[in-house]
Parts: C-alpha cells; structure tokens; sequence
C-alpha cells in the first residue's frame, strides 16, 4: 500500500500524478476528461494508467481528487432547488446582499438571481442579541411550524442562517432536528456550521450555496467512492479544498462550498512544493491554461490564504488560496474595442471550437494562433502531434490584424502576445507590488499549458531576473495533490478587546479549539507525529470593519497556555498592519474578532531533496525551425525534448524546449540551469 | 510595438500604453487607499486616482474611480492650469477643493495634482482626490442638512500650492488640520493623499523613461482622439429630434420644496447638446450644484445608456455642450451651500435618462429610487458611555427596464457604496435592527415592474437615541414609463410601543426617537416599464 495517486480534473484533461513512496518511482498520465460524469474520466484513467505504466492499483493507499463539479454547478447553475430560512424580519438578505450593483455604468448587468427565488425564502420568529442571548427564544410550535412550511415547499435542501448564530447554534440546530423530525433526508446546510462567523450576509450566502450543492455533491462522491472501492480498493479517498488540503468524501457531501477552488488550490499547493525543490522558495506562480491565467504569491514555499472571494458572482467567506485570475490564455481571442484599440481576452475560443489553428472551425484570432505564426509552438501540434495545429488557418485568422493595425504579421502576433502579457502583467502587480511585495525579489514560475509560452515576457516586463519551469508543467495541480495534507479549518468569532483581563477568555477559546481539532485528529486516523494545529487570529482596530489575520502559534498540539501576551500580540498586528497598510498606530486600542485553529494531518512523506546533477554536455536537437523572437526577423532555433535534458545540462537561447503539453520558448541570450529536480530555471540576459 | 524612436504608436501600442497607465492609477488608487486613516476612504472607497495630460485633459482613471470625482479632478486641473500657467515645476503639489473657485463640487473631497515631468518637459498631471469625513464647518462631518451658504459647510481651499521641489509646506497644512475635527485621522488622509500622488509621479516618471516625453505626449493625444471618435459614434444612436423633460426634488430641507429640474436636449446630425433652462433658482438649502457636477451626472447618463464600456476620458467629458443659466440649481453661483449635492446628481440624471426615453425607447429604464437615502443615529453607547455617530446611506429600487424587471433594494446612478452588515451595527452600537427588507408592492407596477426599496426597522437599546434622516421622492415618486406605474416613494417615521406610525419629513433634521419607540426608514421604490399584461 506504497502508492498515492493524484487526480485533477480540469475542464478539458484529467491528469494523474502517481507515486510509490516505496521506491520512489513517479508516474504522470493525461487523458480527456468527461464533463457529462467528471467521475468516468478518473475510473477509466485510473485503469489506463495503469495498464500503460505498470501501476499497481492495489498497492495504493490514497487518491487525492481535485474537482471543478461545484464550480461548474454554481457556474451553470444546475444545483438544487433550496428553501433559505431566516430570522424574522430578514427574508430578503440573499436578494439585497450588499446593496450594490456589479457594474457602474451597465444598467443591465445585475449580480446573479438569488439561489432561493422569492417563494423558497422563509421566516422563523427567533432573535439571538449581540452576545448570543436569545431575546426571543424560538418555541418548539414555531419550529415545528416552519419546519413543516419549508418541508412543504418541496425543496431538495435547506439552508439556515439565524442572525448571531455563529454565536450561539441553539435555535439553528433546533429548527434542523425539527425539519429531520418529518423529513428523515433532508440534507440540512446550517450556518453555525459551515462558516460560524459575523456578516450575516456573507453567512447566508455562503451557507446556501453550501445546501445549493449539497445534494449533487453528495451524488458525485458517492459514485465516486462505489467506483474506487471497486477499482481501488482500500484506498482513501481526499477532495482537495479551496484553502489547499484535503477532506475526506463524507465531509465534502457535507461542505462541497469548501471545493468552489478546488483545483487552482491545488495548483497553488504543487507550485510551492516544486518550488522548494528547486531551491526557490518565493516565487509568484503564472498558472495559464486555455481561457484564463491564475496567479498566486507563494513565499518561504506558503501560499498565502484570502478569506473572500467571489465565485460565479456570489462572495464565499472561507478561507481559500489567495489567486487573482485574468481572461489570458491560449484561446484568448484578439479584437478591436469600438475606439480601434486592440484587446486580447477575457472572451475565449474555448476548448469548442478552439483557436482557429485547432481547425475546428474558429476563425477569430487567438493568442495561441500567435504563438504557431511565431514558430514558438510546433506545426505538428500539441501533445506531441496527437492534437495537429494549421499554420495556414492561424495566418489568416491574424490577417485582419495585421491589416487593420499596418504591420506586418509577425508583428501583428507579437503585438497579440505583448498584449496577453501586458494583462498577466497587471494581474502578477496586483499580487506582488499592491501587497507590499517587491516582485524583483520572486521567482516567476510558470506552468499550465500556455504559462512557459509566456513567462519570460512577464519577467521582464516586472524586472524579475529568473523563471522557473518545473518538470512536468501541465500537471502541477495533480502534484499539489500529491503532497497534501489532511486539513480542517475551526473557527470561533468571539470579539475581544485585547486587554489583559480578557486573557483568560482567550486561553479558554484556543483551549476549546485544540479540543475540537484534537478529536478530529482522532476521528480522522491520524497519527501523533504527522499532526500540526496553527493558531491565527483575527485583528483589527476598534472601530475599523476589517479585519488583518496574525498568525499566532504552531505546534504539534496546542493549548490557551500557548497564547503570546498582549504585547507580543500587539506587536504581530503592528507588523501585518505595517504590510498590508503602510503604516500602524501603537496607541489605538485593539480587539480580537475570530480565533482560527487548522488541524493539519501530514499525509506525504517529503522526499530527499535531489542530489545535484554534474555538469554533462547537451543532447543533439531534434531539429530546427525559424522562430520569431522579435518582428524583425527570425532565427534558425534548434528544438529539444524536455526529456533528453537532464540535471547539470546549462544552455543559453534561443532554443525550443518541447514536451508532451508544455513548450518554453528560450529567447536569445537567456541562460538555463537544469536543476537537480529537473525543473529548469531560466535566468533572463542582462538581469 | 512600442518603438521608442517613433512619437506615433499603434493600436497595439496604445494598448500597451493604455495598460500601463491603468496599472499606475490602480497602483496609486490601493496605495491612498492602504495608506489612509478613515473608514471612509479604506472601506468605502470614497477616492479616485487619474492622469492627465500637460493640458489637464484626463486620459484614464483607476477603475474604481466614481464619476463625480472626475469632474473634480478635471476641475481642479484646468483652474491650476489657468492660474500657474507655465509657472509649473518638477516636484511641484497642489490642491484644491472649492466648488466655486476650483472646480470642486463639494467641501469634503480634496483634490491633489502633480505635475510629470520626462526628458524635462511638462507631459501630464497625476491626480487623486479624497472624501474626507470631516472638513469642518457649521456640523461634524460637513454634509448636514440646514445649511444655508457654502461658508457653513466647511474649510475653503483654493488652487493653492502645497509643495515645491519635493517638499510639503506644512504651514499650509497646519491651516487645513486647524480647521477639521478629528485632526489626527485628517492629517493620515492628507498624507496618504501626498504618498499616492509621489508614487504617481514616480511610476510615471519610469514610464516616461521607456517611452521619451514626445512618444508619451502624441500616445496620450492619440488616446483622447480615439476616444473622441468612439464617444461620438454613440451618440449617433440618438435620432435627431428636440427632447424635454422635468422632474422635481422634493425641498431643499430649509424653506424651499419642489425644485424643477428641467433638461431640454437636442440632438442634429449625430451630436447633442443638453440646455438645463427652466430649472429652479439656487436654494437656501445644501443640493445646489456647480455646473461640472451636473456635468458629471450628465455624462453617467450618457454611458450608461450609450457606451458602458467607455474608457472616462476629457473626450467624454466634454462630448457634448451643457448649459444652464448662472444662478439655478444646477449651475449654483458663489455663495450657494453644495454640500448634498449627491441628491440633486440623481435627479439630474433622471431627468436625461427621462427625456432622453422617446428617443431610445428599448434602452431607458423607468425611473430609480433617484436618491441617495441617509440615516444618522447618534447617542452615547450605554455599554461604555462613549459617543456614537453611525451613518448609513441607504440603497433602493431600480427601474424597470425595456428587457427586465428593476432590481430590488441596490444602489443606482452614481452612488455604488454598500451597507454596513446587521451584525456589524449590533455588536457597534447600542441599536437593534427589527426589520431589514424590500418594502411591499414599492415596485411600479408594469410589464416589468420596478424595483423595491429597503425598510428597516431600528430600535435604540436602553439610551436616548437621535435620528437624522435626510431622503428625497418622498412626495414625488419615481416616475414608470411605456404605461408602467410610478415606483413607492420613500418615507421616514417612528413606530410606537403600540404600533403607531409617527410620519417624518424627507428631511428630518435632528429629532430625539421617543422612548420606547423604533425608527422606521423606508427607501423609495422604481418605476415599472411597460403596461401590465
């Protein structure tokens, strides 16, 4: 029982990354994914797999599943019908959400209809105060008589959201166990459980997009644990999380909310790993695919943690891996905005028809069209030729750029690049620079299938000296799979001054969290040494209305003995404030709003660091081709397998590096450095 | 490609260039905003940040910048222009914010404008502006109703240069800080404000070193005739035809009640002209504007129904000729209060949006909430015997539209600001909200009705609690179009222990709530559009 599989199911590819902790010996497999039953591709792949490389399916412990089914059912809005239940009074918090509007000056762009249409709201007569006190305590005939109400308006799940539950689940939990009282099945999302902290609107909004995906969740992992146990059997199964981490199958039927990120945080998770290998902790990760291009802060090999973020135009409150994403990618399409500007993206060919060199019947110009013009992308396609590319149709397709801007058509491709880079450009600013992040000192990591193409063009445009291309660059999130732990995230909203009086309420707090995290240790089989509790808090100033997170402590077990003092506390606020505001004001009061606790469960054993390879001569090149690198002319590049270098091996540009669904273009005069984990790092001339 | 040799750029190059130039207002748009002290400015995001040209034409904003703050900005960069002329120096500061003599449009919002310069030369301006919650004044917090000249309303700070060579002059700012209550938070806004304008100047300045000063100064010209050319294109889908309508406020919350705002547009040959004649004469009371406020609520209209996605540039701005005689509501004269001229923005913009319907029947949507409710509840905090001012304003109905129904309960026209989470006001302040929701049947009836407005319901706990409330269409309501109904209008009241409902008027000044008694706020309604089937 050696053997961890990961498996990311991306909108075009599933992929695999299997290793034998045994021998070491690593296995990374691709196959088309089956969006109609995501779960199809994994069982079949599985079986593929392992027939094409001598896998042995029996010998694995655990697969660890990254899932884009929330978010395409958020995205498509093919989730239940939910009857949303609210303190009296507040029916109508889903619809007003934060009384804004998406767009300024569109009058006919409005944030997405309420997943509880008007009819499916409902109003329990119950009031908690501030402090959780009940003010109005709910009767047992009122909670039958809502239950039987919401039981009645046939909705598939519930969702709950009481005003100050989060301090006080009692009348939540009581009107749960009176809907289960007549309605045994009933899947029941509470928000005392799902997101227990203050903003009632972020609340409810998260809690019923949780009952919103409740039941086809609970479908899809069911399935999918009957699939594996037949495939796999014995094996574990882990769905990875917004936040990085997995969860077992019986918590995602419980909390799908947590998966809306599943995938990209699985990315993040990878990159980081790789990135440590490499020897370059702190790297600013590009991740671009077909219609979009994520990027994520990592430093000392962390990925940072944002607590908000919408998804399909709903904000979810969880704690999910910080990406900001952008509309570039290889099918990102090239047009004139109504002042003749050109653009490139958000639209997208997509994966149907493509770009119009895919010949599928796209004829708009697409990013990727760009690059085969250029000679950066090989004419004999993708996936080592399996997927054919025509130049002829991506010359035509950009010749009304060309045209109509009054350059050449290399030019005209190099402009749609310049343009795509320009935007990634923004997006890694808004990461790096307009968080207190100088991003001369990150490395730049690229992967994804476009994210080599165009990296290096991004560095130096942000002054960055090196970029990274690690291994096997289209499966970076099937690695992050890999190496993730088991994860829970505990939360307790109490608001707090940070007074020394208030200590011992604190102490206890963290106290009753390390209980609760240590019993999900239990619960969850794992062993004392693999086990991690982190300890943040949330922080602010009286008065202000957000909030910064500090953390606190780690250690293999904590208690509210391992509080810091006020002091120390106060000290770590000032810090945060410092980054993320520029400035801090050491008189001000201070008060504590949420204590958070994650239980980590280390599931991967870290393999040795590589042994660093001797310097060897360069394979021969496959072959030559003319690539444009400026619009000026073109060079007789010579083209290499990825797999013919090796550690040790160090070139310098212009050269072609192919593989099975990536391509780095070196450009002239950038030196590469195979290093010992087989990533290679590309220093950028004259930085 | 961007060739630094060539002064002209390509429709690729502009791009780039346009990139980079959202890039550095974003950059200094998150830095006022980090840097900054108040609520206001950090959560609310009461700010803009733009660049301009040498000439003081805006060539592109931040994208969250509000309009009203552009026509500021582009208001204080033409009085800059015209009182130092060539008298403008590397390392240089101004600022700004009087309505009547620097293009501001009210007390609160302080301007800054840096010049650039590249290779030498003068190429452009960096600009930000700031909402500042107190600029002192007759009342905290320099918005109040009841005032009745701009003198009241606060500190007056004409085109003033505040730094030369990199240096702040501190008496000058000393003289602001004199003026304003909670200095300490003013002087980290005004900071803040100088920090985003450097770095503005900065990042320009490297800009400057990619491109060369001519490249720059011809991109930000080939910039605003573009933009010329795509905004004049929109407002060829105008048929030609003379278009009036009229509408009124409700009062002025001193003496005078309904103000007529009348617009009369002519739109010949694929242009338009906007003449506000027939409006009222300036009010005692504080919802005059000066002209580049309706200016700025003019052009919302124009983008809103024409060409959403248009960049803000000065082409925009300046689309189209808007007149209005001196001395009327909607071109107030020295010594006019402004100060709650964001009412009067949302009329204006109804009454286009209004008239403009005839002519582009598929596209106008009956009338919004066209307000921009407020409520204030002040007291002293029982739990610690600490003086509390909340404030929230308040969304609304929007209205029915040629495809649609109105949203219910969202902010419309140029305010976009949100609530504060009833959790948040409960743990804050000594009040307990009883009702949050959509105010029954507000919504016009019609083949696709308006919007509904807000209701809540708050009750003070265990303390003497003001309330303040100042709304607008509470006795004009929301007008429906096509044969869809008029919207709800807005109202103000106390609720009883025994359930009696005590009206208020739409502007209530400061009233004690009675003991034992909740105050209800009911935000106005939509019109529908359409008659109902």
């Amino acid at each position: 029982m050696s053997w961890t599989i990961g498996v990311d199911v991306g909108g075009t590819f599933t992929d695999f990354h299997a290793r034998d902790g045994a021998s070491g010996r690593e296995v990374v497999f691709k196959r088309p994914s089956t969006p109609a039953d995501p779960g199809e591709a994994i069982l079949s792949g599985l079986a593929e797999m392992a027939e094409a490389h001598d896998v042995p399916l029996a010998e694995a412990a655990r697969i660890a599943h990254g899932t884009t089914v929330a978010t395409n059912a958020l995205i498509q809005r093919k989730g239940a019908s939910i009857a949303a239940v609210a303190t009296k009074g507040f029916r109508d918090l889903l619809e007003i959400g934060r009384q804004v509007r998406p767009h300024m000056y569109d009058l006919n762009l409005d944030k997405p209809e309420p997943l509880a249409g008007e009819a499916m709201r409902f109003e329990v007569a119950e009031r908690l105060d501030w402090r959780g006190e009940a003010v109005l305590p709910l009767t047992d005939a009122e909670a039958a008589r809502a239950a039987r109400e919401i039981v009645d308006s046939g909705a598939d799940a519930v969702a709950i959201c009481f005003l100050f539950a989060y301090r006080n689940p009692a009348h939540e939990q009581q009107l749960a166990d009176a809907i289960r009282k007549i309605a045994p099945a009933m899947r029941i999302s509470l928000s005392s459980d799902v997101q227990p902290e203050f903003r009632e609107y972020e609340r409810f909004q998260t809690t019923a997009i949780n009952a919103y995906l409740q039941p086809l969740m609970a479908g899809y992992v069911e399935r999918l644990a009957t699939g594996l146990d037949d495939a796999v059997k014995g094996a574990a199964l882990g769905v990875n999380q917004s936040s990085g981490g997995l969860m077992s199958a019986q918590r995602t039927a419980s909390f799908p909310v947590r998966t809306a990120l599943s995938g990209p945080a699985a990315g993040a998770v990878g990159a980081a790993h790789i990135a440590l290998r490499a020897g370059r902790p702190n790297v600013v990760t590009l991740d671009m695919g077909g219609t979009s291009a994520d990027v994520a802060l990592i430093e000392d090999g962390r990925t940072e943690i944002a607590f908000q973020r919408d998804v399909a135009g709903f904000p979810i409150r969880l704690a999910m891996v910080d990406i900001d994403t952008v509309g570039a990618g290889g099918g990102s399409i090239a047009w004139f905005d109504r002042d003749g500007l050109l653009k490139v993206g958000p639209i997208s060919a997509g994966a149907v028809p493509g770009p119009a060199c895919y010949g599928q019947g796209g004829t708009e110009p697409t990013v990727t069209d760009a690059n085969l013009v250029l000679g950066r992308l090989s004419p004999t396609g993708l996936l080592d030729g399996a997927m054919p590319l025509d130049p002829v149709v991506a010359e035509t397709s950009l010749k009304p750029v060309a045209e109509k801007v009054g350059v050449s058509l290399q030019e005209a491709a190099l402009g749609v690049l310049a343009i795509a880079v320009a935007n990634m450009t923004r997006s890694v600013r808004r990461m790096s620079v307009e968080r207190g992040r100088d991003p001369r000192e990150f490395v730049l990591m690229a992967f994804g299938g476009a994210g080599a193409l165009h990296a290096r063009e991004v560095a130096a445009e942000l002054g960055m000296g090196e970029v990274l291309v690690p291994p096997s660059p289209g499966i970076v999130c099937a690695e992050g799979l890999l190496v993730s732990d088991q994860k829970e995230d505990f939360v307790a909203s109490l608001r707090l001054p940070l007074h020394a009086d208030q200590m011992s309420v604190a102490a206890d707090t963290v106290t009753s969290l390390a209980g609760r995290a240590a019993e999900w240790f239990d619960a969850e089989n794992l062993p004392g040494a693999t086990r991690t509790m982190e300890l943040a808090l949330d922080l602010r100033y009286v008065g202000q209305n957000f909030e910064l997170i500090v953390p606190v402590a780690s250690a293999p077990s904590l208690s509210g003995a391992d509080m810091p003092d006020i002091k120390a506390l106060a000290n770590a606020f000032f810090t945060a404030h410092d980054r993320a505001y520029g400035f801090h004001d050491p008189g001000a009061a201070i008060e504590i709003v949420n204590f958070r606790m994650t239980a980590r469960g280390r599931l991967y054993d870290a393999e040795d660091m590589p042994e660093p390879g001797k310097a060897q001569p360069m394979p021969e090149p496959t072959g030559h081709r003319p690539v444009w690198f400026d619009g000026k002319a073109s060079m007789e590049t010579p083209i290499y397998r990825r797999e013919t270098l090796a550690p040790g091996m160090t070139f310098t540009g212009p050269a072609i590096i192919d593989q099975l669904d990536a391509t780095t273009p070196v450009h002239p005069g950038d030196t590469v450095d195979v290093r010992p984990d087989g990533s290679m790092l590309i220093a950028l001339k004259g930085a | 490609m961007s060739n630094s040799n060539a002064a002209e750029l390509d429709a690729i190059g502009l791009e780039i260039l346009t990139n980079a130039l959202k890039s550095i207002n974003d950059e200094s748009f998150v830095a006022l905003m980090k840097a900054s002290y108040s609520t206001n400015i950090k959560e609310r995001h009461d700010h803009s940040t733009a660049i301009m040209n040498a000439d003081g034409d805006l060539i592109a904003q931040a994208d969250m910048s509000l309009p009203i703050h552009v026509a500021s900005m582009s208001g204080l960069m033409r009085c800059v222009i015209e009182k130092y002329g060539d008298d403008i120096h590397a390392g240089d500061l101004f600022v700004a914010n009087d309505p009547h003599t620097a293009g501001g449009t009210h007390l609160p919002d302080v301007n800054f404008a840096a010049p650039v310069f590249v290779d030498g030369s003068l190429v452009g301006f960096v600009c930000n502006i700031a909402h500042h919650a107190d600029i002192g004044g007759m009342a905290a917090g320099s918005m109040s109703g009841g005032m009745t000249e701009i003198f009241q309303e606060g500190l007056r700070i004409p085109v003033t240069r505040i730094g030369t060579k990199d240096e702040i002059n501190q008496e000058i700012l000393d003289i602001f800080l004199l003026n304003a209550r909670a200095p300490t938070e003013r002087r980290g806004d005004y900071y803040a404000q100088i920090a985003a304008a450097k770095l503005g100047v900065r990042r320009m300045q490297e800009l400057g070193a990619r491109y060369g000063a001519k490249t720059m100064r011809a991109g930000f010209r080939q910039l605003l005739d573009r933009s010329a050319a795509r905004i004049a294109d929109a407002l060829k889908q105008v048929p030609d035809g003379t278009y009036n309508f009229r509408d009124m406020m409700d009062d002025d919350g001193v003496e005078t009640f309904d103000i007529v705002f009348e617009v009369t547009i002519v739109a010949k040959g694929g242009k338009l002209s906007f003449d506000f004649a027939g409006s009222s004469p300036q009010v005692p009371g504080n919802v005059n504007m000066t002209l580049n406020a309706t200016q700025a609520a003019v052009i919302y209209a124009i983008k809103a129904l024409l060409d959403p996605e248009a960049p803000n540039t000065q082409a925009v701005i300046d689309c189209a000729p808007i007149t209005a005689p001196e001395a009327t509501v909607c071109n107030a004269v020295f010594p006019a209060p402004v100060a709650g001229r964001a009412h009067t923005c949302q009329r204006v913009i109804d009454v286009v949006m209004g008239a403009l319907a005839p002519a582009l029947p598929d596209r106008v949507p009956a009338a919004p909430n066209g307000a921009n409710t407020m409520a204030v509840f002040s007291g002293v905090d029982p739990r610690n015997g600490e003086a509390y001012v909340y404030l929230e304003t308040i969304g609304g109905g929007a209205g029915g539209r040629p495809t649609k129904p109105g949203k219910d309960g969202v902010q419309t026209g140029i305010t976009n600001t949100s609530n504060l989470p009833v959790e948040a006001i409960e743990m804050e302040y000594p009040l307990m909200v009883l009702e949050y929701g959509l105010v029954p049947n507000s919504g016009g009836a019609g083949k696709h009705p308006g919007g509904r407005g807000i209701r809540r319901v708050v009750k003070p706990v265990d303390h003497a609690c003001t309330f303040n409330g100042v709304g607008e269409r509470f006795r004009h309501a929301p007008w429906g179009l096509q044969g869809g109904e008029d919207g709800g209008k807005g109202r103000f009241g106390f609720i009883g222990a025994n359930g009696a409902e005590t009206p208020l008027p739409g502007k209530t000044g400061d009233r004690l709530v009675p003991d034992g008694s909740m105050a209800l706020v009911e935000s106005p309604g939509a019109g529908g559009w359409g008659k109902a089937e």
